[in-house]
């Protein structure tokens, strides 16, 4: 006999894994580039409040590191290939994130 | 002599006079003022940055405590510090702790000359309220258990386990340039016959309420001050008050290289009070006339 706690225990779980599909296919993908150390584009667009992910592809020969302390996080990726970044939902506004390797490639993430 | 006082002022004020116009000139290039982790602008009082997700750390943090009543008195403790932070809400710190003692000729205590490992502690931070471009205001919880060997004040060998419960605040107050820092604490501790009198566990506490104002005088230099008011208790609970303290200070921050920084931190006791010396103006039974905080950084 299963008891009416194991029941409802049994019931939530299948609840929770009923509702992860549903988180996933609200999670936003962004792609950016960077080639001769310059992101592209320099502005990326991701929708507010749902998590992101990131797509680095580094086209360069040498490895950039992604850094912004706005989205709190840091990733090295190495010369041609690819990081995938996950950021948590953001609330709308500007987020800036630079190349920690090569301070002079800059980017902003917009979040509407 | 007033021509003399007013060049020392001038001299005294070049430097932030030159920065805060150099500041003024760079404000729009986002290269140049990027965001910041405010963690460690305060001195001793903590920001509310963990740190970005993938971060390590290796830090050497040391606290030391200067003057006593009487005779001479130097107590620090240095931690050891690794960081790490496993995604954008929680970061880890833990180590080793070494301490060193310099007490000579100061009432109601051995005097000691030594340097010991004398414990170990880990920390655990959690952000709760997040900073974004629409809210300055960030707050991060952290609890921070320590295990010592070493007694911090006195030296001596102790069985002696304590809990550091913090409150983390800060408030943006211009973009990237002035920080308002604000901490809240709770410290209950345990020390296990510490008088060697067979007396079992004495449990006391500590709680506090800190202020800092930090700013951006040039993009790798922070400065600022901090003021913070300590009051200790006999009890794990705040049961029996025996002494307050209010300190006050300068702190600075240094980025030294892309993955290199220090921070220093200096505060005097200006106002204390001992229940056991009730004529006093200073607490100097619970707390030191001043002490300084210095850290190194590297991060990988």
């Amino acid at each position: 006999m299963i008891s009416t706690n194991a029941k409802t225990v049994f019931a939530l779980l299948l609840l929770a894994a009923s509702s992860l599909p549903a988180s996933a296919q609200q999670t936003a993908t962004v792609t950016i580039s960077v080639k001769n150390h310059h992101f592209q584009p320099a502005q990326i667009q991701a929708p507010a409040k749902v998590p992101i992910e990131l797509h680095v592809k580094n086209l360069d020969p040498t490895p950039m590191e992604f850094e912004s302390v706005s989205l709190r996080v840091e990733k090295v990726v190495a010369g041609n290939s690819e990081g995938i970044i996950r950021l948590r939902p953001l609330e709308p506004g500007s987020y800036n994130f630079f190349d920690d390797f090569n301070q002079q490639t800059n980017g902003v993430l917009v979040v509407r | 002599m007033p021509n003399t006082r007013c060049a020392r002022a001038i001299i005294f004020a070049a430097p932030f006079i030159v920065a805060a116009g150099f500041g003024a000139r760079a404000q729009d290039n986002p290269a140049f003022y990027r965001d910041v982790e405010t963690k460690y602008i305060f001195g001793f009082t903590e920001g509310s940055g963990i740190g970005l997700e993938g971060e390590r750390e290796f830090s050497l943090e040391t606290v030391a405590r200067m003057g006593k009543r009487d005779g001479r008195y130097w107590a620090s403790e240095t931690k050891l510090e690794y960081e790490f932070t496993p995604n954008q809400y929680v970061q880890f710190e833990l180590g080793p702790l070494v301490s060193t003692h310099v007490i000579k000729d100061v009432t109601d205590m051995d005097n000691r000359n030594q340097l010991a490992m004398s414990g170990f502690f880990g920390e655990v931070r959690y952000l709760i309220l997040d900073r974004g471009p629409s809210s300055p205001l960030a707050i991060t919880l952290s609890a921070e258990p320590e295990w010592h060997r070493i007694d911090e004040t006195s030296g001596a060998r102790v069985k002696n386990f304590g809990l550091e419960l913090k409150i983390n605040a800060d408030l943006e107050l211009v973009k990237n340039r002035l920080y308002l820092g604000g901490n809240l604490l709770y410290e209950p501790e345990a020390t296990h016959d510490p008088d060697g009198i067979g007396a079992g566990w004495e449990k006391e506490s500590t709680g506090g309420i800190s202020g800092a104002l930090s700013y951006r005088v040039l993009p790798s230099m922070f400065v600022g001050a901090e003021i913070w008011y300590l009051r200790h208790y006999d009890g794990a609970w705040f049961n029996t008050f025996t002494g307050d303290a209010v300190f006050l200070g300068p702190t600075a921050y240094f980025q030294l290289s892309r993955k290199v920084f220090m921070t220093a931190a200096w505060n005097v006791q200006i106002h204390g009070r001992d229940v056991d010396d009730p004529g006093s103006t200073l607490n100097l039974a619970e707390f030191s006339r001043q002490r300084g905080k210095l850290k190194l950084a590297v991060e990988f």
